[in-house]
């Protein structure tokens, strides 16, 4: 499978190139447009692979239910992919290593990837982050997105996010929640409140905007609920 | 100091690199990521009754922050406004430079805030009453939702009120009706401002009024 | 008689490196050409002589494309976007030219003069009126203007347009004895198409109208209640014919495919698409998709034409803007 993208960072697309014979598994909802005689197939699980536990556990990740499969079949084939809101792409292959990405960031993988919900503890809860993180490892391509540009930033030491800005992360970095700077009482007061706090060696990819924040200056214009 | 704003106009975002003994202000949580040790200290914005007119007058937060790196070795800072759009650095050499409420981002520690009277226009346009006064010396970074452009005015111009951002102290603003009263009941446009005057002024090509306005009617 | 040439496949296994061999010489950006070659066949030269256009697929041959050239069928109808100027190509060599099907806003054309700032996220139009001219634009849609262009507002777009929730009215700004300049911001983020219609005729979604020339008929047309149900979008699109610019805008990126046999596009993706194609709307894979894929129905196009994509949809930003609205006593 070849990814390219267009229209990066402001609405990015994915295209998905399949070779003849090669399928790929998407979130559901994400398809644009296609080209060619495709195979579809919607399930709530990978092929082969899970059932009905990691399609539940999965709702909790902020990710649907059910995922589409399309196969080129009788020859090659494309996909279009785009998001829900506004924002950016990347791709990232795995090859053994796994990633814990932030909910409603999956959008596609090859059929080597495993799709895995995990628990990140309670700390979610303040972070306004979600709960439950995807887990994604074995081997293969992915395709993440986000809300703004994504920009990589390699740790090595420590590092802070603002929450809301996580994209996704190696499994090999740990984050936990603080304070912004020295004082919890200026963290509080400068708007900052909790942010989170990456340590060890990888890297931990961030979306410049908050859609949260985005939201509520929409807030005062936006029809009020009947 | 270091400074470069990336992300396109799409989604416009600041990436500071303090050197030792560097600090920047910035708006309320402004803070995407930043090196662990950077200190950072919440302050009246302008002082404490300058950060409460500007809160309740210009649109503005109460307290800003002070990134400042203690350190040894040079520190990274990404800041970023609420929302997608675009983010411009300006450089102010003792001059002055007007915001529209909640443009301001960031600025160096030479430069200073302060509110003024915008007049009557701005208030009835709804921009609120008064704008944010940039002076000093130093690098202000501003931005808005949509493109930014600029917009060199030697006369007269009409700016929808929703879109204007920023601009030079030589431009005077007058409100106007786009056209007339029926046209500006049921055109979508009503009031419009008249800027005059020799300067600068810069635009925003999409307004979250505007967003809006496209999103409402399809909401139940 | 004159020939055309279409990129009909790939000559080799990496897809990747055939579109940068293609950008490169076609002096376009990948992405460009990704976008281009992104439906195939994708006819990217036309009015050429047969000697010339057997250059041109020996050329793309070389860069790992496989093409044909095929005569061009006489008296074919304009094409709704008129091809890049015919420019003025050395016979002997096939000099590398863009490709005819990239929408080249500056390249001349009638119509007004007019430039498109901050693509492809907040695309802003300025038009630039001679005296005395006059330009119609959607209610709400005007940002910036000069201080002697006057505006009135008209009942336009018809009843299709109030049904769906879209502005009555259409404002018409004129440039009074002297030229003027307008600048025009849609509300929906995204990108600005523009088209100069010559007696063709070009359906929009329904909020994708932007402005026109006054001697473009905007009028809504009922799409039949299968189609509009289960596309999910409106039981009308605009029908805009007649001779003149014609803007429309995106929610979101846009795209543009040359459809030639059939293409699928999600219902809430598709922007506007030009007569000669057929459309219709049917479920997305077996009955399991159409309830649980999340995607409904999709629009399957036949024929040949050119249909406009928009990378996002309102639909998700809708339901995302859900969790921001006040409770209405808080008002």
């Amino acid at each position: 499978m070849q990814v390219e993208f267009i229209h990066r960072p402001g609405n990015t697309a994915a295209t998905l190139l399949l070779a003849a014979g090669e399928s790929c598994t998407t979130e559901s909802g994400a398809m644009i447009a296609m080209s060619g005689q495709l195979d579809i197939e919607t399930t709530t699980h990978k092929r082969g692979k899970g059932g009905l536990l990691k399609a539940a556990k999965r709702l909790f990740g902020g990710e649907s239910f059910f995922l589409n499969h399309f196969t080129a079949r009788s020859g090659p084939g494309e996909v279009l992919l785009g998001t829900a809101l506004a924002g950016d792409m990347m791709d990232y292959t795995l090859d053994g290593d796994a990633l814990l990405v932030q909910a409603g960031s999956f959008v596609a993988c090859e059929q080597g990837v495993e799709i895995d919900t995990t628990w990140q503890g309670f700390k979610n809860l303040l972070s306004g982050e979600s709960l439950f993180w995807l887990k994604l490892s074995g081997r293969g391509k992915v395709v993440l997105s986000s809300f703004g540009a994504i920009y990589p930033i390699e740790v090595d030491g420590e590092h802070i996010v603002d929450t809301g800005h996580i994209v996704a992360f190696q499994e090999t970095l740990e984050f936990s929640l603080t304070k912004a700077g020295k004082s919890w009482l200026h963290s509080m007061l400068g708007g900052e409140g909790l942010v989170c706090k990456f340590k060890g060696r990888g890297t931990v990819w961030c979306q410049s905007h908050n859609p949260g924040s985005f939201g509520m200056s929409l807030r005062p214009t936006l029809k009020p609920r009947k | 100091m270091k400074a470069e704003i990336r992300g396109s106009d799409a989604f416009s975002y600041v990436d500071l690199t303090l050197a030792p003994g560097d600090s920047v202000v910035a708006e309320s949580d402004a803070m995407s990521s930043m090196s662990a040790d950077l200190d950072l200290q919440a302050r009246f914005n302008g002082g404490f009754f300058a950060g409460l007119l500007r809160k309740y007058l210009a649109g503005e937060t109460l307290f800003v922050n002070v990134f400042k790196n203690n350190t040894k070795a040079p520190r990274s800072l990404t800041l970023v406004q609420p929302t997608p759009g675009g983010i411009r650095a300006l450089e102010l050499h003792n001059n002055t430079f007007y915001l529209q409420p909640g443009a301001y981002l960031a600025s160096t520690e030479g430069l200073k805030l302060g509110v003024g009277f915008a007049g009557f226009v701005s208030w009835i346009a709804g921009e609120g009453l008064f704008r944010t006064v940039v002076k000093g010396s130093g690098t202000l970074w501003y931005g808005a939702y949509g493109a930014l452009l600029d917009k060199e005015i030697d006369g007269e111009y009409i700016v929808d009120n929703s879109h204007l951002v920023a601009y030079e102290p030589g431009i005077k603003l007058r409100l106007q009706l786009a056209g007339g009263i029926f046209s500006s009941l049921f055109g979508g446009e009503g009031l419009v401002t008249r800027v005059s005057g020799k300067g600068r002024v810069v635009i925003q090509t999409r307004s979250l009024s505007g967003l809006t306005g496209w999103i409402n009617p399809k909401l139940s | 008689m004159s020939f055309k040439v279409s990129v009909t496949g790939y000559a080799q296994a990496d897809q990747v490196a055939a579109r940068a061999a293609f950008a490169t010489a076609f002096k376009i950006t990948p992405e460009k050409a990704a976008e281009l070659l992104t439906v195939l066949p994708r006819t990217i030269k036309v009015d050429l002589d047969q000697a010339t256009a057997q250059r041109y697929c020996d050329a793309l041959l070389k860069m790992g494309l496989t093409s044909a050239a095929e005569p061009m069928q006489a008296a074919a109808a304009p094409s709704p976007v008129p091809p890049a100027a015919p420019a003025p190509v050395a016979q002997a060599s096939p000099a590398p030219v863009m490709p005819a099907a990239v929408v080249a806003p500056e390249a001349e054309q009638p119509g007004f003069k007019f430039t498109i700032e901050g693509a492809p996220d907040f695309a802003f139009l300025t038009v630039k009126l001679p005296a005395n001219h006059t330009i119609k634009v959607e209610a709400s849609a005007m940002a910036t203007m000069d201080t002697h262009i006057r505006m009135k507002t008209k009942l336009g777009g018809g009843l299709g347009r109030f049904i769906t929730g879209e502005s009555i009215f259409i404002n018409e700004f004129s440039a009074e004895k002297v030229p003027g300049e307008i600048g025009i911001a849609p509300g929906a983020p995204g990108d600005l198409g523009h088209v100069y219609l010559n007696g063709d005729v070009i359906y929009l979604q329904n909020g994708a109208f932007v402005a026109c020339d006054p001697d473009v008929t905007i009028e809504s047309k009922w799409q039949g209640f299968k189609k509009g149900f289960f596309s999910g979008e409106s039981f009308f699109l605009i029908r805009a014919s007649g001779t003149g610019d014609l803007w429309f805008n995106t929610y979101g990126g846009m795209i543009a495919k040359d459809v030639d046999g059939e293409y699928v596009v999600d219902t809430g993706n598709i922007v506007a698409f030009t007569e000669g194609l057929n459309y219709s709307v049917e479920k997305f894979g077996g009955y399991k998709s159409l309830f649980f894929s999340g995607e409904g129905f999709v629009c399957r196009f036949r024929g040949k034409g050119r249909v406009w994509i928009q990378t996002r949809t309102s639909g998700a930003l809708l339901t995302w803007a859900q969790q921001f609205r006040k409770a209405k006593s808080a008002d």
